[in-house]
């Protein structure tokens, strides 16, 4: 096998390079959960993970509320995501995280 | 006597004929050219919004301004009497004769090793080129301060031009404590430059052990990125090597120094062995490289 080769095993096998980064959140609208990005998908997406992690913790932060319901203008489960819509590790622990977290499907 | 009288009625008649025509062509001269003042700055707000190059935004406001100016001068001539015909015979021999000056001397010009629009480090500056003309250049340094820098001191100074070249390299140089796990922590120093997306995948990312000094292994991670993302890219690296450095167990070294204390007799120690006492000393010159 030729370097190139192994180096091209590498590449696909090993750490994958993200193109870009969105912020996924839900939001309720109507008494209904709806999914959106920031950026929004026909948007170009983020170059840097950090960038979008911070914009995640601030959107939580702003939109964070106390009881267990959802009120209209909350925004749950707020995470990254990369550019083919794959969950992202939190960049300070390399693991998954989820800001303003709830189980939507036992509602 | 009446000479003089003479000369003064044929000059009040010229003033009584012309004079209202020269205030006038006077004053849409001034406004004309305070309008394309106004102009030159409106027209590099308006195609800052269409076109990235600052150069090209520059230049293309500049000849918007002469063009205007020449019709402002052209105007006002016309309106003092003198023919079209002549005004256009004074353009063309004006504009031929500065196209010729600048073919025959531009290379005895001095030019400047940037355009308008880069980032640039001249002596100790540095700073965004927002503008040059014949004298001097205006830098923008990235604390919100406007320089004047004069050419001549530019030309004979030592200039970093940072889009001369498209990509430049982030130096990463990390220190571990000898008991830490080496091979894990280039592991994740590499990991953490190749899934950055920014990070260019040629020449790949690459980490090495720079240094065995005192305190510390010291890690080199060595990665290119295009020129603009330089900054916020190493930044946003570092962040990650310290938040993930700390998540995998990997621990940063920082300056300290081990001192043994040797007692000289048994009473004072019963175990007469040496006593180690870690301490850190941030101020110790040799320690602290």
């Amino acid at each position: 096998m030729k370097t190139k080769d192994a180096l091209e095993i590498i590449d696909g096998g090993w750490v994958k390079k993200k193109k870009g980064f969105r912020v996924h959140f839900q939001k309720m609208v109507n008494a209904e959960l709806i999914t959106d990005y920031v950026p929004p998908q026909e948007v170009k997406p983020l170059d840097s993970d950090v960038v979008a992690w911070r914009l995640a913790w601030k959107l939580s932060e702003s939109t964070k509320t106390d009881g267990p319901e959802i009120r209209d203008g909350d925004l749950i489960n707020i995470y990254v995501v990369d550019e083919e819509g794959n969950p992202v590790n939190y960049y300070a622990t390399n693991q998954p995280e989820i800001f303003n977290a709830r189980d939507v499907e036992q509602r | 006597m009446e000479q003089d009288i003479l000369e003064f009625a044929k000059f009040q008649e010229v003033v009584q004929l012309y004079g209202f025509n020269l205030l006038l062509s006077l004053a849409m001269l001034v406004v004309g050219l305070i309008i394309a003042k106004y102009c030159h700055k409106y027209f590099k707000i308006l195609f800052r919004k269409f076109i990235v190059n600052e150069a090209l935004v520059a230049t293309i406001a500049n000849i918007g301004s002469i063009l205007i100016v020449v019709f402002v001068v052209a105007v006002s001539l016309q309106h003092a009497g003198m023919h079209t015909i002549v005004i256009r015979r004074i353009i063309i021999a004006i504009t031929l004769a500065l196209i010729g000056v600048i073919i025959v001397f531009r290379p005895l010009i001095p030019s400047l090793p940037f355009k308008v629009g880069q980032v640039v480090k001249a002596g100790n500056l540095l700073g965004k080129v927002e503008g040059t003309s014949l004298i001097n250049t205006r830098l923008r340094t990235f604390d919100g301060k406007t320089f004047f820098v004069p050419n001549s001191k530019i030309i004979n100074d030592i200039v970093q031009n940072y889009h001369f070249t498209g990509t430049r390299r982030i130096k990463l140089n990390v220190g571990i404590r000898y008991d830490q796990d080496l091979m894990k922590a280039k592991q994740v120093l590499e990991a953490i430059m190749v899934e950055d997306p920014r990070v260019n995948v040629n020449p790949r990312p690459a980490v090495w052990v720079l240094n065995l000094t005192n305190g510390c292994v010291e890690l080199g991670g060595r990665c290119w990125v295009d020129n603009p993302k330089y900054w916020k890219t190493r930044c946003e690296l570092l962040e990650k090597i310290k938040l993930r450095f700390d998540a995998e167990g990997i621990v940063i070294a920082h300056p300290q120094r081990d001192v043994h204390i040797y007692y000289e007799n048994a009473s004072q120690n019963p175990s007469g062995e040496a006593v180690s006492i870690f301490e850190q000393n941030a101020n110790d010159p040799e320690m602290a490289t």
